[in-house]
C-alpha cells in the first residue's frame, strides 16, 4: 500500500496541473485506455440528440451577428448563471480535483477554492459595469475610452490567443477523457467534439451554446450529488465518520486532514491563487456571458447563481474526494497487478460512481464528463468567432459599419476555422506535454486581459500606450517565465533544474503587467493620452447608469 | 464635484473597492493553512475529525456567498430608493 502511494504521490504535480488549469479544463497526466464502455456511449448520444434539437429550434432564431453573439440579449439571470457554471465547471474539476483529494487529502481544496473564489469578484467588480459598458465582447468594454482601434486589435489579439490555448488544453483532453471513459481511439474523440461544437455553434449560435451548457451543468450537479448521497448513506449521513474511514484507509493517516502531503511552499499556493483567481476574471469567453442577459441585474444575478451552483459543487467534491479515500484505497477492484490505480489518477471520480452505483452511474458520469467538453468548447468557439467577426472585422476594418450579412457570414466562416484549428492541434498535440498549454491562458487572461479590462473601468489614469504596453509586457512574461519554468524548461526541454521554480508564474506577472501599465500611462504626454483620460468620469457615470455612448467608443 | 451622478458613482465604486478588498484578504488568508503562522488550523476541532483548515474552506465558501448576497440586497435597495 506504501509504495503504491508513493506512485501516486509522484503523480500528484500531473494531477495538479490538471486541477489548476480545471478552469481550462484539461486533462493532464497518465492516462490508459479501457475497455468500450457501451452504457457511457449510449447516455452520451442521448445527450448529443438533446442538444441537437435544442440548436435545431435555436438555429430559427440566431439570424443575426447580434443573436448569435448573445443569444439576443434574452437570457435570463438563473439561466445565465447556470450557464456560466456549465461552461466552467470542467471535466478537470470533477476529474482533477476529485483525483487530487484522493491523492492529497486537504491539498486539493486549494483548487476547489481557486475555481470558486473569482465568482464573488465578477459580481463585486465586473458584473454590472462590463454589462453596461459593453455589447457583445470584453473588448467593447476596453474600447469605451481607448482609442478604439488600436485597443481593439491588442484585445482581440489577447483574446484569440486565449482561446487556442485554452482549445488545445481542451482537446487534447477530450482525447484522453475518450479513452478514459469510453475506450475509443483519441482522433474519434477531437473530431467528434470539433464536429458536434461546429454543429451547435454555426447554427444556434450563442443561445445553443448557451441551452448545452445549462443542461451539461445540470446533469453534472445531479451526478455529483446523487454519488454523494450514496457515499453518506454508506456512513449513515455523517460527515465525521466518512473522514475516519479516509483517515483510517489512506497511507497518510491524520495528515490528510490538513495540508502539507502534495504542497508544501506557501508561495506556491499563492501562485495557483493568484493564477486561479485573476485568469478567471479576465476569460474572455466568461465575460462574454455577460452580455447575453437583458440588463445590468440581470448580470448580478447571473454571478450570484453560478456562485451558488459552484459553491456547492465544490462543497460537495468534498463529500466526492474524502469518499474515494474511504472506499477505494484498499479496495483490489481499482488497482491494477502493480498497485495502480485503474486508468490512473484522473479516473478515482469515476471508480467512486463505480463503487457507489455500478455501471449505470459510471455510465453516466462518464457521458457528462464528455458533455462537459463540449460545452466549454462551445463557449470557446462563440468566443472566438466573436473577436474575428465583431471585433476585428465589423469594429476595426469596417469602422462600427459593417453589412450585416456578411458580417454573420464571417462568423460562420470563424467557427468553422475555429473549429479546423482545434482538430489540427488537437492531433498535433496528442504525444506533447500539455500541461504548460494549459497553464498558459489562466496565467495570460490574468496578466493580459484582467489589467486592462480593470484599469479601464477603475482608473482614470489609464491611457491607450500604457494599455497595450502592458498587454505586451504581461503575455511576453507568462511567456518566459512558463517557459522557464519546470513545464517546459524540465518537462518539455529536459533540462534538470527550472530556471524558475514555479509552474504559475501569474504572482510576478500579472503585477509586473500592472507596474508596466501604471508607468507608462503616467509619463504618456500624447494627445491621445489626454483625451483617455478625460474620458474616464463619463465613462464611470455610463457603466454604473447604463446609459450609452454618443455613438459607440470613447468622446474623441 | 459638481455632478451629484459623479458623485453617487463614486460612493458605489468604493463600495465595490471594499467588498473586493475583504474578499481578497479572507481568499488569501487561505494559504496561511501552507504556512507556520496557519499551524493551529490544522488540529481537530474537538473530537470530531474536522480540522480547522477544512472549515476555514467551508466556511469561507459559505461567507462569499453571503458577502454576495449581501452586496446584490444593496444594490436593490439603492436601485428601489
Amino acid at each position: 500500500m506504501k509504495a503504491m502511494f508513493l506512485f501516486l504521490l509522484r503523480s500528484a504535480p500531473l494531477l495538479v496541473l490538471s486541477g489548476v488549469a480545471a478552469a481550462a479544463g484539461s486533462i493532464d497526466g497518465e492516462v490508459e485506455q479501457q475497455p468500450l464502455n457501451t452504457t457511457a456511449i449510449v447516455m452520451f448520444l442521448l445527450f448529443v440528440v438533446m442538444t441537437l434539437l435544442i440548436t435545431w429550434r435555436a438555429a430559427k432564431t440566431t439570424t443575426s451577428s447580434a443573436a448569435f453573439y448573445n443569444a439576443g440579449g434574452k437570457i435570463t439571470g438563473l439561466q445565465n448563471g447556470a450557464a456560466i457554471a456549465g461552461d466552467f465547471m470542467s471535466a478537470a474539476s470533477f476529474l482533477g480535483i476529485t483525483g487530487l483529494i484522493f491523492v492529497g487529502g486537504f491539498d486539493g481544496m486549494i483548487l476547489s477554492l481557486g475555481a470558486f473564489a473569482a465568482w464573488p469578484l465578477l459580481m463585486f467588480m465586473f458584473a454590472k459595469r462590463v454589462r453596461n459598458l459593453g455589447s457583445f465582447t470584453f473588448v467593447d468594454v476596453v474600447s469605451q475610452r481607448l482609442a478604439r482601434g488600436q485597443i481593439r486589435i491588442v484585445a482581440s489579439i489577447g483574446t484569440i490567443a486565449v482561446v487556442i490555448m485554452y482549445l488545445i488544453a481542451q482537446m487534447v483532453g477530450a482525447g484522453k477523457l475518450i479513452q478514459l471513459l469510453f475506450g475509443l481511439p483519441y482522433e474519434v474523440a477531437v473530431i467528434t467534439v470539433s464536429a458536434l461544437v461546429l454543429a451547435y455553434v454555426a447554427f444556434g449560435g450563442m443561445l445553443a451554446t448557451t441551452w448545452v451548457q445549462i443542461i451539461k451543468a445540470t446533469l453534472l450537479l445531479t451526478g455529483v450529488t446523487l454519488i454523494a448521497i450514496l457515499i453518506l448513506a454508506r456512513t449513515g449521513f455523517s460527515f465525521n465518520e466518512l473522514l475516519s474511514l479516509a483517515v483510517e484507509k489512506h497511507p497518510k493517516g491524520e495528515a490528510i486532514l490538513s495540508p502539507g502531503v502534495v504542497f508544501k511552499d506557501p508561495v506556491q499556493i499563492a501562485t495557483i491563487q493568484v493564477s486561479m483567481l485573476f485568469g478567471t476574471l479576465g476569460l474572455p469567453h466568461i465575460l462574454m456571458r455577460l452580455f447575453t442577459v437583458p440588463d445590468m441585474r440581470q448580470a448580478q444575478l447571473s454571478a450570484f447563481y453560478a456562485s451558488l451552483f459552484m459553491g456547492y459543487f465544490y462543497l460537495v467534491l468534498l463529500v466526492l474526494g474524502f469518499g474515494t479515500v474511504a472506499f477505494i484505497y484498499g479496495n483490489p477492484e481499482y488497482f491494477d497487478a502493480d498497485g495502480k490505480l485503474t486508468g490512473g489518477i484522473n479516473m478515482a471520480a469515476i471508480h467512486i460512481a463505480s463503487a457507489m452505483g455500478g455501471d449505470i452511474l459510471t455510465g453516466f458520469m462518464s457521458a457528462v464528463s464528455f458533455a462537459t467538453i463540449l460545452a466549454v468548447v462551445a463557449g470557446l468557439t462563440v468566443s472566438g468567432a466573436a473577436a474575428i467577426s465583431h471585433d476585428l472585422y465589423a469594429q476595426v476594418i469596417k469602422q462600427g459599419e459593417p453589412d450585416p450579412k456578411t458580417e454573420l457570414r464571417i462568423t460562420r466562416i470563424a467557427v468553422f476555422v475555429i473549429g479546423l484549428v482545434a482538430v489540427v492541434l488537437g492531433i498535433a498535440f496528442e504525444n506533447e506535454n500539455v500541461a504548460f498549454i494549459a497553464v498558459m491562458p489562466m496565467v495570460t487572461a490574468a496578466s493580459v486581459t484582467f489589467p486592462i479590462l480593470l484599469l479601464s473601468m477603475f482608473w482614470s489614469g489609464l491611457t491607450t500606450r500604457g494599455a497595450t504596453y502592458g498587454a505586451i509586457a504581461g503575455f511576453l512574461s507568462s511567456l518566459l517565465l512558463i517557459v522557464l519554468g519546470p513545464q517546459v524548461w524540465v518537462s518539455v526541454i529536459g533540462n534538470e533544474q527550472p530556471l524558475f521554480p514555479y509552474d504559475y508564474p501569474g504572482l510576478f506577472t500579472m503585477p509586473f503587467a500592472f507596474a508596466v501599465i501604471w508607468l507608462v500611462s503616467v509619463t504618456d504626454r500624447s494627445a491621445r493620452g489626454e483625451i483617455d483620460r478625460a474620458n474616464y468620469h463619463s465613462l464611470l457615470v455610463r457603466s454604473e447608469f447604463g446609459e450609452k455612448a454618443a455613438g459607440e467608443g470613447a468622446v474623441g | 464635484m459638481t455632478d451629484p451622478r459623479l458623485a453617487y458613482v463614486q460612493r458605489k465604486t468604493r463600495r465595490r473597492l471594499a467588498f473586493s478588498a475583504v474578499h481578497l484578504v479572507l481568499y488569501f488568508s487561505f494559504s496561511l493553512n501552507w504556512s507556520s503562522w496557519g499551524e493551529p488550523l490544522s488540529h481537530r476541532l474537538g473530537v470530531t475529525q474536522v480540522t480547522g483548515s477544512l472549515l476555514m474552506f467551508i466556511l469561507l465558501v459559505l461567507i462569499f456567498i453571503g458577502m454576495e448576497f449581501l452586496f446584490l440586497q444593496m444594490e436593490s435597495k439603492e436601485t428601489q430608493e
